[in-house]
Order: structure tokens, then sequence, then C-alpha cells
């Protein structure tokens, strides 16, 4: 696939033209990735005060609590402790790990790793970013309304999501927030794909993608397509809530031509599985990528890897119904979602053995982007591993809505994303900003991090086998949980180890990008992907020519190779072993 | 480091080993521990896998590290062998794990928790009625009837005997709930327009807690409500008492006291 | 910028219309699924009612909505004159001119539905069939505004010859796009 004209906007050359209103796919990429940070801490801060409430029930917020609560002296009260889990898991989900893995690195990489100069639809890509932030305006926005922001959980099932449960403004806003951003990243889904098909270099076969791409296609396919659903269902829950309509509506008793509240359970969830794997999957394609880059040899069964990712695309599109066993579906239903769930294993398995035979009998390089990688391994097989007791219905029936899938889900959607983006911010920083950032700090970063993380979502797990059950303000107040008040001390002190952590990470990362003075190499990791044919930082419009690739990406240690390089660069010929 | 353990609000004196902490909330129903022993079956075929994912993990990091191994060894992994061993390992924890736990678990929810008692046998029916935030129980009473005059009433005070199963049909007035049975393992949604059901056998008797499980409001914590568990003798003693009770107490003029429904067979 | 990147002309059209052409493909899928899980939503309520309109409720008599779907037809019939004929190197703008005014009847005859829809006593707020009835055609109609925009942001690229086929062809993929959810909806709301 040849490149075609593409057309060409000026190089900026106001502040406004080149940091605001830009055009070009690394300046919205870095946009993104400020965006996502910002979220990040906010969502982060968010988690800390629902830790602290669930610890020490009844006890002043040190330093901030008494600005914040005044008139509860400090201490969270319950109806703000609905807002702050509410609003952390979709501050999370929507604003922080979205933007950080799909808006900043889809962007950034996309255009840079199969030598395209910038995005197809430059415009559509800046709308994008632009209708990103009047989302999270909107959805902030709620914080400051008369009765508070949306507390209904980030499903926001109705009917506690309409007028019945929440009358405040502040869930109208989320809804809107909510189908705000499903706009834009439909927006950006739309060029990702149209990119990835037609601005493919010269000589790059779709196998010849490095496996990021991959995944930032792949996840960019299920937005696409899933997104417009939760956007549906948005558009009725706005409907039912400011017009009168009855979509989600229903009385006690069981009447006819009345609203079902359960149908947005299912809308939620067909989208809400795909969406698990739409934030896993770029990370799963970087950490294919890594892992080999840094084993230097080629990524194990690297087309099995991508193959293995296409097909849980496709199976995360039929098993939603495991996350709603307890509403009763019918038992045909449920073995059925029992089944196709189990069936994820198998591309599952796959990635695992193709992750740990990529580092077998590899030439391992403990670099700060390696070290995030092989700590996705680790997080992700725990948490995939405890999806089974979730996916099984019999003891789904138990742990459903416990601590169980709060650790769970904080395992696959948090830990290891936010692992694979902390990688991806280290490996292309030099890209991306043209500096290094300092290792040391990256692996003191890395240690705090997997320390406060595992603390963190294996003590959730284990309060939610003792029965402990989600969205508690005090859950102390029943008395079978009470023995689990050491262990919700110590999620604490791990949260406190896991914050304490990032607050490293910012200050390294702007240290790197405003004050470092070294500059960093074009290719400081030794790697042969398109990216690092050009300087860094990339310039604009990337490539000076549109280079012809002529292998694949991982060409790490060929025993061919001439020279002292033990890696090839995807433009030169593969030397014939 | 005494800080660490020590509990921030206590109601019951109760000392617990660490272990005891970890574990779930005592077993009293009779079906409950086939969940038990499936959660512990899958944790430990869990553990035999995680501890093969970590063994190739840090092993492989030990082993290879740049300093003991500099020279990689050039494959994509497609010769015959790797990819044996890949499927070997795909479909070894497809049919090892997966299928096996899901036939145990399908056989447990087709023959127990999904097998509805009959119509002619002898159980105990009791209707929710969920709302924010209270549970409200409504027993049949003397005419063996829902929702007339002499229905025996409760909020947030479920009683019930040992030795029998207990039917409940559940619904929601207002939002979403979750009516959640920690010592008998089982939940169902409460949910507003449709009926679900639940069933328990339970075999000791005491007092314990039933929770609500799904977000419904600020109050959502406060949702509790006690469950005694009676024998069977003790249960009709209540019963009988309850029941004469209620036919003088209820107030037949309140239309709101009769949120109950026909006992949906 | 250097001479291997600006291929000629004629090979940089056909990439460009076949550019257009995935984008748009992709975009309509994505409307689809807003329309398809709308028309589940229907489906599940539908066949979980005993019956159709629910109890108390009377069908829509069908005139307004027959009127809105001739509209429309006209409208995507008026739209393929216009590519034929713009595909023929002789465009002829009175053909778009049609389509439009035919849109914005349309937008009209939805008006008119809605009020006469109000004044038979048939709410929003009027149970799940009123809810229907109305959200499906709030949510089509907004799209028939946005097709509108559509159709005059081409009438501006083609009045500064900045239009390509594909350009036309993707605005009328649209336009057809909504006359069939428009034929749907006629269908499974109003006739069945």
């Amino acid at each position: 696939m040849a490149s075609f004209e593409q057309h060409m906007h000026p190089k900026p050359t106001t502040f406004i033209s080149k940091y605001i209103i830009s055009y070009d796919h690394k300046v919205i990429g870095k946009q993104f990735l400020w965006y996502g940070i910002l979220g990040l801490g906010i969502g982060g801060m968010m988690a800390l005060l629902i830790r602290w409430t669930l610890a020490f029930p009844g006890e002043a917020f040190p330093i901030l609590g008494h600005f914040l609560f005044p008139e509860t002296n400090g201490v969270v009260p319950p109806d703000v402790y609905a807002m702050l889990f509410t609003m952390h898991g979709t501050i999370m989900i929507f604003y922080a790990i979205t933007p950080i893995l799909i808006g900043a690195f889809g962007n950034f990489c996309i255009p840079l790793m199969i030598g395209a100069r910038d995005m197809v639809f430059p415009t559509l890509n800046m709308l994008s970013f632009h209708f990103a932030v009047l989302s999270f305006v909107l959805l902030l926005a709620g914080l400051f309304t008369p009765l508070g922001a949306a507390a209904g959980g980030w499903t926001s099932y109705p009917t506690l999501s309409t007028l019945v449960g929440s009358p405040g403004i502040g869930q109208t806003l989320w809804t809107l927030a909510i189908f705000v951003l499903g706009v834009s990243s439909t927006m950006g889904a739309i060029n990702y794909i149209t990119t990835i098909i037609v601005l493919r270099a010269p000589g790059m076969g779709y196998f010849d993608m490095p496996l990021t791409v991959w995944g930032l296609w792949l996840t960019a396919i299920l937005n696409a397509i899933f997104l417009p659903v939760l956007g549906a269902g948005c558009l009725l829950l706005i409907f039912d809530r400011t017009f009168g309509t009855q979509f989600f509506l229903a009385g006690a008793a069981a009447t006819n031509g009345v609203g079902d509240p359960v149908l947005f359970q299912h809308v939620f969830w067909i989208f809400g599985h795909p969406e698990v794997y739409i934030l896993i999957l770029p990370a799963w394609g970087m950490v294919s990528d890594f892992l080999s880059f840094f084993a230097r040899k080629p990524a194990f069964g690297a087309k099995a890897t991508a193959l293995a990712m296409t097909s849980i695309t496709i199976l995360s599109t039929l098993v939603y119904g495991h996350h709603m066993f307890t509403t009763q579906m019918s038992p045909l239903l449920t073995q059925s979602f029992m089944t196709l769930t189990m069936t994820i294993s198998i591309p599952s398995a796959i990635f695992f053995a193709n992750w740990l035979g990529t580092i077998w009998k590899g030439s391992i390089r403990f670099t700060s982007p390696m070290l995030f990688s092989l700590g996705v391994v680790f997080v992700f097989g725990l948490g995939g591993l405890t999806g089974l007791y979730l996916g099984t219905v019999t003891t789904d029936i138990y742990l459903h809505d416990t601590y169980f899938v709060v650790g769970h889900f904080h395992y696959t959607m948090a830990a290891s994303v936010l692992l694979g983006g902390f990688a991806a911010i280290y490996f292309w920083m030099p890209k991306m900003f043209g500096v290094m950032m300092n290792e040391t700090w990256a692996k003191i970063h890395f240690w705090g991090t997997m320390l406060g993380l595992n603390i963190v979502f294996f003590g959730m797990m284990l309060v939610g086998y003792a029965g402990m059950h989600r969205r508690l303000y005090n859950p102390f107040v029943y008395e079978f949980l009470e023995k689990t008040i050491p262990i919700n001390t110590w999620i604490t002190w791990g949260a406190l180890i896991m914050g304490a952590s990032q607050i490293i990470f910012v200050i390294s990362f702007i240290y790197a990008v405003f004050f470092e003075k070294e500059k960093a190499g074009d290719n400081p990791w030794e790697v042969g992907t398109l990216e690092w044919t050009i300087p860094s930082p990339a310039p604009h419009y990337n490539f000076d020519k549109i280079p012809v690739v002529k292998c694949g990406p991982h060409e790490l240690g060929n025993p061919s190779l001439t020279g002292d390089r033990d890696f090839q660069y995807q433009t030169e010929e593969l030397v014939q072993a | 480091m005494s800080f660490l353990l020590t509990p921030a609000v206590a109601k019951t004196g109760d000392q617990f080993t660490l272990w005891q902490r970890f574990l779930p909330p005592e077993d009293i129903s009779e079906n409950g521990h086939l969940i038990d022993w499936l959660f512990n079956y899958t944790t430990t075929l869990n553990v035999f896998f995680f501890i093969l994912v970590c063994a190739g993990l840090f092993g492989f990091s030990f082993l290879y590290h740049r300093k003991r191994h500099p020279k990689p060894y050039y494959t994509y992994g497609n010769k015959k062998v790797h990819v044996m061993i890949a499927t070997v390992i795909g479909v070894a924890v497809f049919l090892g794990v997966d299928l096996n736990i899901t036939r145990i678990s399908n056989n447990d929810f087709m023959n127990v928790f999904a097998k509805w008692p009959g119509e002619d046998e002898d159980i105990v029916r009791v209707e929710v009625l969920a709302q924010q935030w209270m549970w409200n129980y409504r027993y049949a009473g003397r005419d063996g009837v829902f929702n007339t005059d002499d229905d025996v009433v409760t909020t947030n005070d479920l009683r019930v005997p040992t030795g029998k199963k207990i039917v409940f049909q559940i619904i929601s007035k207002d939002v979403i709930h979750s009516h959640f049975l920690p010592n008998a393992r089982r939940k169902v949604d409460a949910i507003p327009g449709r009926l679900t059901r639940m069933w328990v056998k339970l075999k000791k008797t005491g007092v314990y807690d039933v929770a609500c499980a799904e977000m419904c409001g600020t109050f959502h914590y406060r949702m509790q409500a006690k469950m005694t568990v009676y024998t069977p003798e003790e249960y009709q003693a209540w019963l009988e008492e309850a029941e004469r009770l209620a036919l003088e107490t209820n107030d037949t003029e309140v239309a709101d006291n009769y949120w109950g429904w026909k006992w949906n067979k | 910028m250097s001479n291997e990147f600006t291929a000629d002309t004629l090979n940089g059209t056909i990439k460009e219309q076949y550019v257009s052409n995935i984008s748009m493909i992709v975009t309509l899928v994505s409307f689809t699924m807003l329309f398809a899980t709308m028309f589940l939503g229907y489906a599940l309520y539908r066949l979980t009612s005993e019956t159709w309109p629910p109890m108390g409720m009377e069908s829509v008599s069908l005139g307004l909505p027959i009127l809105s779907t001739v509209i429309i037809a006209l409208s995507s019939i008026s739209f393929c004159m216009y590519e034929r004929s713009y595909a023929k190197s002789d465009a002829q703008s009175s053909w778009l001119w049609a389509t439009s005014a035919f849109g914005t009847l349309f937008l009209v005859s939805q008006l008119m539905l809605w009020s006469s829809l109000q004044a038979s006593g048939l709410y929003a707020s009027s149970g799940i069939f009123g809810s229907i009835i109305y959200a499906f055609t709030w949510v089509h109609s907004a799209h028939i505004l946005m097709g509108l925009g559509a159709l005059a942001w081409l009438g501006l690229r083609i009045k500064r010859k900045k239009a390509i086929l594909m350009t036309v062809k993707n605005v009328g993929k649209f336009w057809h796009f909504l006359g069939i959810v428009w034929l749907i909806m006629f269908i499974t709301i109003f006739a069945i």
C-alpha cells in the first residue's frame, strides 16, 4: 500500500497553533498524554479518599479533609463517598487509561510505526481531542452542582441513575459526558482504522506491523463497533432523565407496557465487556513488542500473538452475560455465557506461552520499559486466573459484587494497563520529547508501584472472598466483616505506597520534559522499528522520505547480521541466514 | 507497628487468627459447600498454573540476563516443537482448568442452585420487597395466600427454620438491590418490575446478616437485615405467635401495606 | 517535500477515493450499531409485552408516517439522480436542491407527526409505547439534521470545485442510510 498525497499543513509557529489547535498527530498524542496524567492524578486522589474511609471510618481525612468537608469535620460523608467511587471509576477508565493508551500512544505511535507522515484525517483527530476535553469538563462540572456529581457507580444502572434514584443534574452531566466521549473516541477509532489500512509504508504487510499497532488497530475496531452501543444507552438514559420517557423505569409490580431497567445492563455490558479488551489490547501489543526488543530476540510466535488478539477481539463480543448472572437470566443463557467465557482462556494461554517463549534464551536487558512489561505479565497472570472464579456461575453467585470482583478487574484493567502505559511512556519518551527519563528513579517507581498495587489488589481479593461487598461506605456495620478491618487497613497502606510511587513518576516526568538538558540519541533502545530510523524528537511530518519496509519489526539477534549491531532496521533487506 | 493491627471500630470482642480473617463467613446452608469446594478446587489449579508462569518469568529473567547469556537464540518460535509446546499449553489450560470447572459448576448450577422445589414439596415461602434502604419480608399467614389481611410482614427481620427449603420471591420498589446471604453463599438481584427467585436450605441456627450487594444509593451500606435461623419447632412457635399478632395489628386501611403479590409458581 | 512523496495526481485521487470510502464504511458501521442497539431494545420490549401496543394505547394512524416515507424516498431518488449526473461530469445542482428540500419537508412531516400524536394524547412520558415512538423519531430527525448539514457542506465543496466523486457518493451513502433506517422504523414501529 503506497502512500497517497497527504495534505500537509505548514509548520505551526504560534503557541496556539502549535499546542492548542494542532493538526500534528504527535502533538495531539502529547495533549492526550497530559490529559490522561491529569485524569490519573484526580482519579488517584479520589482512590486515596475512598481507601481512607474504608480503613478508618469516621476519622477525618488528614490535611485536606477539613478543606473539602468542613461541615463534617473532615470526615468523608456517605453521599460524597458514593460520588467518589463513581467518579474514580469513570475517570480512571474513560479519562485516564483510555487517553493514555489509546489517545496518546495510538495517535503518537500509529503513524510513526507504520511509516506515515500523519493520520489520514488530521482535522478529525484534532476534533477528537477537543471533544474529549469538552467531555471531561462536563464530567467535572457535575462536582460543583447543588446535589453533587453522579453517584450511581461507574456502571450507572437504572433505576438508580434515573430520576428515581438520582434527581441531581450531576447524573445528567455524567451521561452527557460519556456520550460526548463516545463521539470523540469513535472519531479517533475511524481515523486509526483507516490510517492503518491505507497509510502503511510500501512493503508493510499486516504481519509486518509491530504488535503495538495490531493492538491499537483491534482496539479501534472494537471502539468503532461498540461505543455507539453505549452511546445509544446513554441517549435513552438522557431522554429518561430530561424528557420523561420511560425506557428504564418500572413499577414495583410486574405490569405491561413499562420500561425495563435490565435492558440498560444488557446494553452497558454489550459495550462494557469489549471495553475491557479495548483497554488491555494496546497494552498487550506493547508488551509483546517490548519483551522482544529487550530480550534481543524476535517475538515468539508473533503471528500467533496477532491472531490470538484477533480471536479475543471476536470472543469478547460474545461473553458479556457473565456480568449479569445475578439478574437471573434463563439457565440456558447462563450456561452458554459461562462456556463462551471460558473459551477466552485459549488465546490468553497462547499469550503467556508466547511471552515466556520470547524471553526464553534471550539476552535480557532490564531497562525500565522491560521491567514494566515483565510486571504486566505477572499482574495479568493473577488478574486473568482470578477471572475463572467469576466466569463459573456458582462461584460468581457468591463473589458477584464483592471486593473479589474489584480486585480482579483492578488487576486486569488497572494494574496491567497502567504498567503497560508506564512502559510505553518510558519507552517512547525519547521519541516524544527528545530526552530520556532517569533510569534509577524509573526502577524505584516500578518496585514501589508493584509492591503497592499487589498489596492493594490482592488485599481486595482477600476481603472479597471474606464476603465484603462493594461500594460500602462503612463495611463494618456488618458483623461478619469486622474481622476484615486489619486487612482493609493494610490495603490502605498499600495504596499510600502506590500513590507515593506515582509522585516519583510525576516529578521524574516533569523534570525530563522541561528541565533535562541531555538530548537522547536517535535510537537509544537499539531497536529496528520505523520510528527509530528518524531523529529524536520526531520532526515535523516525521519521515523526510517515506520508508520502504523490507522485513518484520522484530529482527533482533539475527545471526547473519554483519557489523556490531545486533538488530536490523525494518528498512533493510533481511540478511539471509 | 502495632497500629497496623488496631481495629478502627469493633463491636464484637472476637479474636481472630490471621488465617481466619481471610476465610469467608461460616457456611450455614446445606449446599454452600459446593461453592466453597469449587472455589478451593479452582484455587489449586490456579496456583499450579501461576507457579508455572512465575517459574518461567523469574527463571528466564535470571537465566537469560544479558550478563549470563550474552548471545540470544534467534527464533520466531515457528519450529514444529515450539508450536506443539504452545498448543499443548493452550489445550491443557482449556481442558484441564476451564472445561473442568465449567462442567462442575454447570452440574452444581443445574442440579442444585437452579433446581426449584416442586409444587408439592413442603417449603417456606417468603416474599421480599426491597426498597431504599430496607428489606420487607412477607409470609402468607394462616390462609396460605399472599397479600391478604393475615400476612405476617416484617422489616429487616427475616426468620426462617432449618431443614426446610426456603423460597424467596424478590422484587424491588425503586432501584436495583441485591439480596445477599453471605452465610449461605447466595445472592440474587432485586429488580423493579421483574420477579427473581432464590432458594436456600439452612442447617445451623443463629442470627446472621442479610446484606444488599448492589449499589442502591447513599445509604446502601445501611441496607442490612438480620436473619434469625430457628429450629423447626421454634420457628413454628414464632410463626403462630406472629400470625396471631398480625391479625390483631395489621392496619387494613392503608393500601401501602398490600405490596405483596400472588405467589408466582 | 521530496519528489518521491508527491505521487502523480491521478493516482493520488484514486487513493483518496479509496480512503474516504473505507472511512465512510467504518462510520456507517458505527451509526448502524447505534440504531441497532435501539432496535434491540425495542424488540425486547415488544417481545416481552403481551399485547402491542400495550394496554390502553392505540396504534398510531399511518397517514403521516406514510407521507414521511414517501418524502424520504423521493429525497433518496433525487440524490441518486444527482449522483448519476455528477458521475457523467454533468452535475445538475437542481437535484441537490431537491434532495435538501425533501429532507426539510421530511422534518416538517415529523413535526406534524409529533403534534398530531400529542393532540391524540400520546406523550413521551406515556409508557414505553410513547417513549419508543418519540425517542426513535427524535434520534432519527437529529441525524437528518446532520444529513442536511452534510448536504450543505457538499454544496459548498462543489461550488469551490473541491469535491471528488467519492465525496458525493459518501454523502449519498449517509443519506440513503438514513432512508433505510426510516424504512425499518416505519415497518417495525408504525406498520406492524
